[in-house]
């Protein structure tokens, strides 16, 4: 996994805006993408995306020089993403009414679609905190112990829930693979 | 009786003209006034500036647009005209929306009656909420007329959001979506219809009034 | 069973790979981030106030109140809800004056100003600043910075909330926001862009 120089969120701490550029220069579309992949819808994504970054500025005074700064980044960035899907009904409803939502779709229609929109969809259904895990821990490439300390879970629980999310993963998309041969 | 009568007119020019040199000279104090560098320009802004006092009419909507005319490089009579316009709109926009209501409020009524909003949309609007301020729904209104929804069409779905509680930032994410789906062709009152009773379909039903007589049994 | 195990692991593998593909640097919506961040330190001056802000206001967005975001990003700016008491407008400062034919209007201090982060991309410009009816379409009130070496340029300004007419002065020259929609004004000639901002 990719992390920044250990120096550069020191420096923000310390105040120094360009030092907090890097920091979102680097860790952007990192962020992006798992907003993306958690929220499914980009106008989200971006929102959480940037009110997690306003956090992190915000609590620069309380970050700890000896801790790594991904966790602490992904803890802040998972929770914005927990509270905008916790709006996400409601919000989808008031703006997009009538539209088709974008996983409208029901699996038995994907046959034969693109391997990552069937990737998307199975993704979606699955319960938020299963979802969070698995993109974590294998899209992310956070350790287990890094995202137990980041959500707060028992390593056991979070151990299950990964577990959980790839049956189903493996269950629903396998059928499309067979189906697809 | 005579003496009386003179007397009491040069009183009164005197105090008509202590009130125009003294509304003359505050204005010529005024920094933005003074920095407007073309002099007929300069004149013209302090003249209506001085009227819009006498009238009590606020004086900041008037002051910004002269600014941006002299941002724009408007002529002199151009920016005299503007004022003008503004003047009587903001008084049109102050009787029908009520002496209490702020600068921001007669600003956006005034906006509102520019593009073509009814009067009695300003009045119903005011009743809908006599006690906050409707300066947001009353910019909404005038963003959906100006993007050519039929003024009348738009009073009607601004008022009936308003009666079922919308907020003013359900109203702008309206004004967004109906933008957004403009821009994508769809007609400006298909595109409000379509977000309008979106929204309404969210928001609780108005509690019918109780008529005092009791349910038959 | 164990090469099932294997094609079920490869199968992971294969969806993680799906997952994985970046997103590329947005300028625009880094340069949003910090233009947000940079309202926030001019309101709070202390890290102290900041920090009893967060804590009181957990689901506060700084992004659009959730509402904005799409036309937001696409009119080149972002609301953030946060409140700012306005300063005493000049309303009325003629000194004693008799009662007027329509009373005065409520005074602006009792009207919330909204910090309004804004961007603009204008790569060849020297000096750009942001001008409209909320600063008395004044290009000194309120210059842009640069982000970056060739980014896009940033500020914030304090809006009330409502619909408000405006314009980029680029170099000398008035331009209209290309992202925002457009008010064709019917006393001056020319166009304004629109920004409509919502209650906080």
């Amino acid at each position: 996994m990719n992390e920044i120089d250990a120096s550069v969120p020191l420096r923000a701490k310390r105040g120094e805006e360009q030092a907090f550029i890097e920091i979102v220069e680097f860790y952007y579309p990192r962020c992006l993408r798992f907003a993306r992949n958690m929220l499914s819808n980009d106008q989200d994504a971006e929102e959480a995306v940037q009110d997690a970054f306003v956090r992190v500025h915000d609590s620069f005074p309380r970050f700890r020089e000896d801790a790594r700064f991904d966790p602490w980044l992904f803890r802040i960035l998972a929770n914005r993403c927990r509270t905008l899907l916790s709006r996400g009904k409601r919000h989808r409803s008031l703006i997009e009414y009538g539209d088709v939502p974008i996983t409208a779709a029901a699996p038995e229609e994907e046959y034969g679609a693109d391997w990552a929109e069937e990737v998307q969809v199975v993704l979606d259904s699955l319960p938020a905190e299963q979802r969070e895990a698995f993109l974590l821990r294998h899209v992310e490439d956070l350790s287990y112990e890094d995202i137990a300390a980041l959500t707060g879970v028992r390593l056991s629980a979070l151990r299950m829930r990964v577990k959980r999310a790839c049956d189903t993963l493996r269950a629903r998309l396998s059928e499309v693979e067979q189906h697809d041969r | 009786m005579k003496f009386l009568n003179a007397r009491s007119a040069a009183v009164a020019t005197a105090a008509m003209l202590v009130s125009i040199y003294g509304a003359t000279a505050a204005a010529q104090q005024d920094p933005q006034v003074t920095a407007i560098r073309d002099e007929a320009t300069r004149t013209v802004v302090m003249e209506q500036l001085s009227i819009a006092r006498d009238r009590g009419i606020p004086r900041e909507p008037l002051l910004s647009r002269a600014l941006e005319g002299v941002a724009k490089n408007a002529s002199s009579s151009t920016i005299r005209s503007a004022m003008a316009a503004l003047q009587k709109r903001l008084t049109r926009a102050h009787d029908l929306l009520g002496a209490s209501s702020t600068v921001d409020e007669l600003s956006a009524g005034a906006d509102a009656l520019s593009v073509g909003v009814p009067d009695k949309t300003l009045k119903a609007m005011r009743e809908a909420a006599p006690r906050r301020s409707i300066a947001v729904e009353l910019g909404v209104l005038t963003e959906l007329v100006a993007r050519h929804v039929s003024p009348k069409k738009a009073s009607q779905m601004i008022l009936d959001l308003m009666a079922r509680g919308a907020t003013g930032a359900q109203l702008t994410a309206l004004n967004a979506a109906v933008q957004s789906d403009v821009a994508a062709g769809l007609t400006p009152e298909a595109a409000l219809e379509r977000h309008g009773r979106g929204i309404l379909s969210l928001l609780p039903l108005p509690t019918p009034a109780f008529n005092g007589n009791p349910r038959p049994r | 069973m164990i090469d099932d195990l294997t094609e079920q692991d490869e199968l992971i593998e294969r969806v993680a790979r799906a997952l994985k593909p970046l997103p590329p640097l947005n300028a625009r919506a880094t340069a949003g981030i910090l233009a947000a961040v940079r309202t926030r330190s001019a309101q709070t001056p202390s890290a102290w106030s900041r920090a009893v802000e967060w804590l009181r206001q957990p689901n506060f967005s700084v992004a659009t109140a959730g509402m904005l975001a799409a036309a937001a990003l696409a009119i080149g700016f972002v609301t953030r809800g946060a409140i700012t008491p306005a300063g005493p407008a000049a309303l009325a400062t003629e000194g004693n004056v008799s009662a007027p034919v329509m009373p005065a209007a409520n005074t602006p201090s009792a009207v919330r100003e909204i910090p309004v982060p804004i961007t603009f991309d204008a790569a060849g410009a020297s000096n750009v600043s942001i001008v409209g009816d909320f600063n008395d379409w004044n290009s000194a009130a309120a210059p842009l910075k640069r982000f970056g070496a060739n980014g896009p340029w940033t500020t914030t300004v304090k809006v009330t909330p409502g619909r408000h007419l405006y314009a980029f002065m680029v170099d000398g020259k008035l331009v209209v926001d290309p992202r925002a929609p457009s008010t064709r004004d019917l006393d001056y000639g020319g166009e304004a862009s629109v920004m409509m901002v919502p209650t906080p």
